[in-house]
């Protein structure tokens, strides 16, 4: 669909695209328009953009299907690298998590493994799975959004991936006790996915986690 | 007050005096290069180091009027080559105890960002650590740097080290492969490797040697190899910055000298309206001027290690050592 002729209101402005607010009645709309990087080769960017719009369309569907909590896709304006999805109100979980008591984050955290293993269940790896990518509507369950890194995969290392971003970004940003706050996500994500399909996921997290430069143990 | 870092964590072996204001007095640094061809062997590389040791520190203790004479002194104590850190770290260890100094351990990544930072001027920043030894993004939090993203596999002076071997270009191989590619016209299909914060380059490394071999054009595939390896890391980069907010974006080691990758990255960092902090050229390179000016941080926050368990440690994260000292006035 041509994009073009929609009324775009700026709402957010992350790293590879820009957000803009829009109505597409009777839906709120979020327009994510993947924008060029200057600072990328021109061939090499084009193609970059293009390959990851039509997958994070694709991935949302999927991933929607499988019963995970995402937007849904009104519509895809290849030739402007858009997608135009249905917008969900609330919180990034980024800005929400460092203030929460124990009492609400070890929920969420569950709930989020949960999610998470209904993706991977489906064979579809997030690749870009932080706080930041987590929407915390008012009083409601947590949504995943931005699946521009997605695949369709079944590899616990694609699994694997998945599970160690998560963790890194609960460390690393959020400085929260790594064993306790992972414990919960992995309890969500067993309920979801399975007792093999955890074990083998759990597994290869540990190991890519290791992969980093300079561990003593490999 | 004069503090002397020793340097000894690869193929350098350097010796430098700061003073308590972290003013770099002297930097005195000699780096093995190995013949066109082929790698640095761990044991010449610790020869040549072994070799120079004396002149170095002697050239460093040099100073306008007389010698200087150190209060504490700092060796790398990690993460390197083992028979190199050893030479550095027993060199320091025989001084401390012969002039009866403090002797301070020092971390050769955060060595990188605290010279990186006084030198670039930077105070708090998304630091992006580019070497033979590292390639990872990190931030400050909670006295540690915490690491955003890194290599999954090799780091970006690996590949281009690597490449520039087998291309029969000589060392160092990445001002070679920098210079070649300046001739490069055409884009090559290279793997591009992002997952999340975290990029993979050994896939890319094994593409490029396939084009070598079926003979394309050298220059193109410099080209090639720095727009996509270079590419990866500033969407790393990028993504980081926009999770983590930070207003400095700083950029340190060997690596760090390439334009392109600079240009790459200020270019990251002011889309975001963040101020770039490159590391000086003549400091990006491994030299004992970084184990000074980190290890004078250390010193004055109380870090000291009495010789009996003053060990190396061929593997030390980035992200394993308190540093209280940072975010900096």
């Amino acid at each position: 669909m041509d994009s073009s002729t929609l009324d775009l209101h700026p709402l957010h402005r992350g790293a590879e695209a820009d957000l803009f607010l829009s109505e597409l009645p009777p839906w709120k709309a979020v327009v994510k328009r993947r924008v060029r990087k200057a600072y990328r080769h021109e061939e090499l960017d084009a193609k970059i953009r293009k390959e990851r719009t039509v997958r994070e369309s694709s991935a949302i569907h999927d991933a929607k299907i499988a019963g995970a909590r995402t937007p849904s896709i009104l519509g895809l304006d290849l030739e402007r690298y858009v997608i135009i999805m249905t917008f969900i109100d609330g919180m990034v979980a980024r800005d929400a998590i460092d203030t929460m008591g124990n009492s609400r984050r070890l929920p969420l955290l569950e709930e989020l493994g949960r999610q998470v293993g209904f993706l991977h269940s489906a064979g579809i790896v997030h690749g870009d799975l932080t706080t930041s990518n987590i929407i915390l509507p008012d009083g409601g369950k947590p949504f995943i959004i931005d699946f521009g890194m997605a695949t369709k995969s079944s590899e616990p290392e694609d699994r694997g991936t998945d599970l160690h971003l998560l963790q890194r970004s609960l460390i690393a940003t959020h400085a929260l006790e790594a064993t306790s706050s992972f414990k919960r996500v992995a309890k969500g994500y067993r309920e979801a996915a399975g007792e093999e399909t955890t074990r083998s996921s759990l597994r290869k997290a540990a190991e890519i986690a290791r992969r980093g430069r300079y561990f003593a143990i490999r | 007050m004069f503090f002397l870092g020793i340097e000894s964590t690869a193929h350098t072996f350097g010796a430098s005096i700061v003073d308590d204001l972290g003013k770099i007095l002297t930097n005195v640094n000699s780096t093995y290069r190995p013949p066109t061809g082929v790698g640095i062997h761990p044991r010449k590389a610790a020869e040549h180091l072994n070799e120079v040791s004396s002149s170095v520190i002697e050239k460093a203790l040099q100073g306008p009027v007389e010698r200087f004479l150190p209060d504490a002194i700092g060796y790398s104590a990690g993460p390197g080559l083992g028979p190199c850190l050893r030479i550095g770290a027993t060199i320091s260890r025989a001084l401390a105890l012969y002039m009866d100094k403090a002797l301070v351990p020092v971390h050769h990544g955060v060595a990188h960002l605290d010279l990186a930072m006084a030198a670039g001027h930077s105070h708090d920043p998304l630091a992006v650590l580019v070497s033979g030894g590292h390639t990872a993004i990190a931030v400050h939090l909670n006295r540690r740097w915490r690491v955003y993203g890194e290599t999954e596999d090799i780091t970006l002076g690996n590949l281009l080290d690597m490449f520039a071997r087998e291309a029969k270009l000589p060392s160092p191989g990445g001002v070679a492969v920098e210079s070649k590619a300046k001739e490069g016209r055409t884009l090559l299909s290279l793997p591009y490797t992002v997952k999340g914060n975290d990029v993979a380059y050994s896939g890319l490394l094994t593409a490029a040697l396939r084009f070598l071999n079926n003979g394309h054009s050298l220059a193109d595939i410099c080209f090639s190899i720095q727009e996509v390896a270079f590419a990866m890391l500033a969407e790393a980069v990028e993504r980081s910055l926009v999770q983590t907010r930070k207003k400095e974006v700083l950029i340190a080691g060997g690596v760090a000298a390439n334009q392109r990758l600079r240009e790459m990255i200020q270019m990251v960092a002011e889309d975001h309206g963040a101020t770039f902090h490159p590391v000086p050229v003549q400091y990006s390179g491994d030299c004992g001027a970084q184990i000074a000016c980190s290890g004078r941080l250390a010193f004055e926050s109380g870090i000291t290690i009495p010789v009996p368990e003053s060990f190396v440690n061929p593997r030390w994260r980035l992200d394993e050592i308190d540093v209280p000292w940072i975010p900096r006035p």
